[in-house]
């Protein structure tokens, strides 16, 4: 059998507190409880592992794998514990594998305009250090003050820049990988260029820790953009709004993000953080930020799509440059799924992404959605990417046991629809993990999900590393 | 020789706790100097005992105006006793507290007299060789410490950040004189009128004068959990604070809020719950005497500046503190 | 009505760097904004204006770049603005700051109102509103939370105080200065900032306003920065991790023992149960 695993004995655990030493070993109860879930909710989906590690190296790292390999044992890669899709959820238990105590940067390296840093690092402290030199990685996963570089690559996160900047993936230029056998493998390097064999560094980006352990990455930097500045636009209807979002992109003025808030995600958030934004009449908002090195051409651009928008029907354009302005309008952004949660802890935070010329035929079909199945559907998300974060909530009011019965049937028909009709998938940057590995069978052709299959088995031939995700 | 001047300021209650904290730099000042320690004491029927109390706690002249007219602050009125009394007098030094009322009526009386005024110092000198009075106050959010004089100018005025010193302790044996000033009809304001008072709900919000504070943040991650400051600051017989983020979020009135856009505070102790510590909050409290942090991330930067710090869950850890508090009041 | 707002341009983060020699701040190295409360002030004189339309000037010292904070105003729904820039004026403290801005007022004429934010971030003294209004003879109202009415020349506004929210009536023209329950701040719009970008912004320097060159900048100033010291954080923290019942327990000792020994504890009995 596939998931059949050694136990994890008291002989074993001393070997693995001989590896990473006595701090960096933890077994009681409570303390693993942390470990236990990731940011899906912890009544669904949180499962307990044996013990957590905390190693300080590569080296330690595959020694861990080749006693896991040898006693085939599942070990659970673990960043920041920030991920939407449990990807980081000991499902099998055995260990878990955090690594927040590598979180150094080890080279900046001005010359060759990259940064290497080991895996445990928070994106935003990465950043921070890169500042002063005006630098930074363009990665920009809304998680940002929490979230982990090496979680980041695992899941290829997203965010709110892609529009201009892309996702993650395109900036690693190298990594250090520990592989399930223990083998610590240098993929890319500092080149620009490479088609040197299979491209191993890509197939790592994005894989949710199933394919091995990524330790440290080196990443290409850009200069930090001299001036930034966000447009916010309200309309009538969020069939509107949406409806700009294609019309921005053609004209040539490539925004950083296209933001869209519904009008349920905005109040949930204003009441949450006591804000006022004007909402009378008000059914989506629009968050357009545009940056570069000028403020000339930042403000042109700025007012072009503003006129854009004022030619489609946008209510008002409101605009900010000055920083506490900018602030105080992505603060109401980044604080939306926090809203939600504290509304309903249990909701499915869904994140599909379709081409962005298909943008304005989700929403109608997630009104339909909300009827048919009498649920709240709060939508926000990256609308320039046409990726959008509907998030299927569960009333307060309504049983656990009728929420389970309810969530799979609307996912199914959600998703059937977005990569059917409108060639889309099912996930953009929060991953299949735990949560969707049953829908990706089902939306993805057998021929491609063969190779899935023969691609983790190749790698992981013992299935230990991170089992249960993705696939089964 | 010219004197040392304080600023005295009452309540409905008699004199504010400020005004013998002021008389104690205004001492340390008039010895160093050599001179005489005057304060200054508007109002409506101030009470011949907090007159006497004012010069057992270290004044050696008292001067008073006591009229209908100052029964209220208003700047105009104040103004008009102070401003001739400082041109007739011509004290060198002028220090009040760094109260509504200090940091109203201060600026608009250096103006008047062409005085130098440094706001919100915690620390008051005088330099040596000159003379001049050195006044250092924390600068960019309490990252800095600047040391401002006033060379050529008449007197040296500044306020002082209340409970940056400790009350003085009385003298009964102590001798000085009153001195009352006459009435004069400029000291009616025209212009403004105080209509009323409206008390704070429940606590009292006057945590730049509390002896501890126990503020929450974005930490309590709801409306719900702010009543767990409210019940900890109870039981330590506090005051409530909260973080800009709690405030803005309207889990705590405005006058709760402290850091750099709400308030400067010195308590004996602050207790900080669930806040990360931005600088701009930090800059509220450095001169708190004590602090203490419950915070879940061992990295936040409040621990930084915290005497104490427990680091973990804070839903177990105020419940548990709230149980040993109230052990101990039932002792 | 006329309503005159004094704005300043602040450094955007706490991280600012300070010229040793002459005590001032290096402006160049952090990026500048609109000082947060006065958003407050800008907003508070808006909601008049929708009252009972007025007309809202802002003026600034500053800079040539100050001008945009100028521009975030009228962006906001202000309607036009004077930009107060002069190499003499460098270096003003509080007392020829608001003599500065006196002049400015003066010369504008003086208004039914001036709306002044509490203080700025960066020097964080509150004292150039009460010096502006001594300059001009005005009643000076400060710490407003709220402005009830504005009726012919009377206005009833409420006052934080240490004790309450204080309820004032003051004749008009009158200063004063805002803290942030005021208002919740406006957002400004596209077509302001078009508007901001057409209208031209009155620039004047010190003779402008026929400054005393003795009462304005660095040596027109009173006060003299003297020394800037950067202070230690001299706090050894004591550090407890709490992560299961045990160490809740132990960690809540310690620190009961640690405020004991601090003499920071209840007194017991008496007080609140």
């Amino acid at each position: 059998m596939k998931y059949q695993y050694g136990t994890v004995t008291k002989a074993l655990v001393g070997e693995l507190q001989a590896i990473v030493g006595k701090p960096n070993l933890m077994i009681d109860l409570e303390r693993i409880e942390n470990y236990s879930h990731d940011e899906t909710s912890k009544e669904e989906y949180a499962h307990t592992p044996d013990l957590v590690l905390t190693p300080t190296s590569a080296l330690q790292i595959a020694a861990i794998m080749k006693l896991a390999t040898r006693e085939r044992i599942p070990v659970t890669p673990r960043g920041a514990g920030s991920g939407l899709s449990g990807g980081a959820i000991p499902l099998f238990g055995g260990i878990v594998l955090s690594v927040e105590k590598m979180n150094k940067v080890l080279e900046i390296d001005e010359a060759n305009l990259t940064v290497t840093a080991e895996a445990g690092i928070v994106t935003n402290e990465l950043n921070e250090q890169l500042k002063s030199r005006g630098l930074f990685f363009a990665g920009y996963p809304m998680s940002l003050e929490t979230c982990f570089l090496g979680g980041n690559i695992a899941e290829n996160a997203g965010g709110g820049k892609a529009v201009k900047y892309g996702v993650t993936g395109r900036y690693i230029l190298g990594m250090e990988v520990v592989t399930p056998q223990g083998d610590i493998v240098e993929l890319g390097g500092k080149v620009t260029k490479d088609v040197s064999g299979y491209d191993l560094k890509q197939l790592y980006i994005g894989s949710e820790g199933t394919l091995g352990i990524i330790t440290k990455a080196t990443i290409k930097l850009l200069g930090v953009p001299k001036v930034a500045s966000n447009l916010l636009v309200p309309f009538a209807s969020a069939q509107e709004a949406i409806a700009v979002v294609p019309l921005i992109m053609k004209q040539g003025i490539i925004p950083t993000s296209i933001e869209f808030m519904d009008r349920s995600s905005i109040e949930l958030t204003c009441s949450y953080l006591n804000e006022s934004l004007p909402l009378e009449g008000v059914g989506a908002m629009l968050l357009i930020e545009i940056d570069g090195t000028d403020e000339q051409t930042v403000e042109r651009e700025l007012i072009q799509v503003g006129d854009l928008c004022s030619e489609q029907g946008a209510m008002e354009v409101y605009i900010a440059e000055d920083a506490t302005t900018r602030e105080r309008i992505w603060s109401v952004r980044r604080n939306i799924a926090e809203a939600i949660k504290v509304y309903s802890p249990i909701q499915s935070l869904e994140d599909v992404v379709v081409p962005i010329a298909s943008i304005p035929l989700v929403l109608p079909r997630l009104e339909q959605l909300k009827a048919k199945y009498q649920v709240s559907i709060p939508c926000y998300g990256h609308a320039g990417d046409g990726n959008l974060h509907a998030t299927i909530v569960k009333d307060p009011q309504m049983s656990l046991d009728d929420w389970k019965d309810l969530e799979p049937k609307l996912l199914s028909e959600l998703y059937a629809f977005i990569t059917g009709e409108l060639g889309g998938k099912i996930s953009g940057e929060h991953g299949i993990g735990l949560k969707r590995k049953g829908y990706l069978k089902a939306v993805t052709p057998p021929a491609e999900y063969q190779l899935f299959k023969a691609l983790k088995a190749a790698f992981d031939p013992l299935y230990i590393m991170n089992p249960g995700k993705i696939l089964d | 020789m010219a004197e040392v001047w304080t600023l005295s300021e009452c309540s409905f209650h008699g004199l504010k706790d400020v005004s013998y904290e002021l008389l104690a730099r205004g001492r340390a000042l008039a010895d160093e100097l050599g001179v005489l320690l005057g304060t200054v004491v508007l109002g409506h029927r101030i009470q011949g005992e907090d007159l006497q109390s004012l010069i057992e706690h270290g004044c050696d002249v008292v001067y008073v105006a006591d009229d209908q007219s100052l029964a209220n602050f208003t700047c105009e009125s104040y103004a008009n006793v102070l401003v001739p009394l400082i041109q007739e007098k011509g004290p060198q030094v002028m220090i009040a507290a760094a109260t509504t009322t200090g940091r109203t009526l201060m600026p608009y009386v250096a103006v008047k007299v062409h005085a130098g005024l440094t706001a919100d110092c915690t620390e008051l000198a005088i330099e040596k060789e000159t003379k001049n009075l050195l006044q250092t106050r924390p600068a960019i959010g309490g990252n800095i410490m600047a040391t401002i004089k006033s060379p050529d100018h008449r007197p040296q005025m500044s306020t002082i950040r209340p409970r940056s010193t400790k009350k003085p302790l009385p003298d009964a044996k102590r001798t000085g004189t009153v001195v009352r000033i006459a009435s004069s009809p400029t000291w009616k304001n025209e212009q403004v009128q105080v209509l009323g008072l409206r008390s704070l709900e429940g606590q009292s919000a006057s945590i730049e004068e509390a002896d501890i504070v126990v503020s929450g943040g974005k930490g309590l991650k709801k409306r719900d959990n702010f009543s767990l400051i409210e019940d900890l600051a109870k039981a330590f017989d506090g005051e409530v604070g909260a973080s800009r983020d709690a405030v803005d979020r309207g889990w705590a009135a405005y006058p709760h809020q402290v850091g750099l856009s709400g308030k400067t505070i010195s308590p004996r102790l602050y207790v900080a719950v669930g806040i990360s510590g931005a600088i701009q909050h930090l800059a509220g409290i450095k001169t708190a005497k004590c602090i203490v942090a419950i915070n879940h991330d061992e990295h936040a930067n409040i621990l930084n500046l915290a005497d104490f710090a427990l680091v973990g869950d804070l839903f177990a850890i105020l419940p548990e503190i709230q149980k040993r508090l109230q052990e101990r009041s039932r002792v | 009505m006329h309503i005159i707002v004094p704005i300043k341009q602040v450094p955007q983060t706490s991280d600012v760097q300070m010229d040793r020699q002459t005590g001032t701040m290096i402006r160049s190295s952090s990026a500048s904004i609109l000082n947060p409360l006065d958003l407050y002030a800008i907003s508070a004189a808006l909601e008049l204006k929708d009252r009972y339309q007025a007309r809202v000037s802002v003026i600034t010292m500053g800079p040539a770049n100050a001008v945009k904070v100028l521009k975030e105003a009228i962006a906001m729904g202000c309607d036009d603005a004077v930009h107060l820039t002069d190499r003499a004026f460098g270096g003003s403290d509080t007392w020829a700051t608001s003599y500065i801005l006196s002049l400015a007022v003066k010369k504008l004429g003086i208004p039914d109102l001036i709306l002044a934010g509490e203080r700025a971030t960066d020097g964080d003294t509150a004292q150039v509103g009460p010096a502006l209004a001594s300059w001009l003879d005005l009643p000076a109202v400060t710490y407003v939370s709220k402005i009830e009415t504005v009726d012919g020349d009377t206005l009833i506004a409420e006052r934080l105080i240490e004790e309450g929210y204080q309820r004032v009536k003051t004749s008009l023209p009158a200063l004063l200065t805002v803290v942030k329950e005021i208002s919740s701040v406006r957002l400004p719009t596209l077509s302001g900032k078009k508007r901001a970008m057409a209208s031209s912004i009155a620039v004047w320097d010190a003779q402008a306003i026929q400054a005393d060159s003795r009462y304005i900048g660095l040596k027109g100033s009173p006060t003299k920065v003297v020394k800037i010291d950067v202070p230690k954080v001299s706090r050894n923290c004591i550090l407890t991790k709490v992560e299961d019942d045990v160490s809740l327990k132990k960690g809540v000792d310690q620190l009961m023992a640690f405020l004991e020994e601090k003499d920071l504890l209840p007194k017991g009995g008496a007080h609140h149960g």
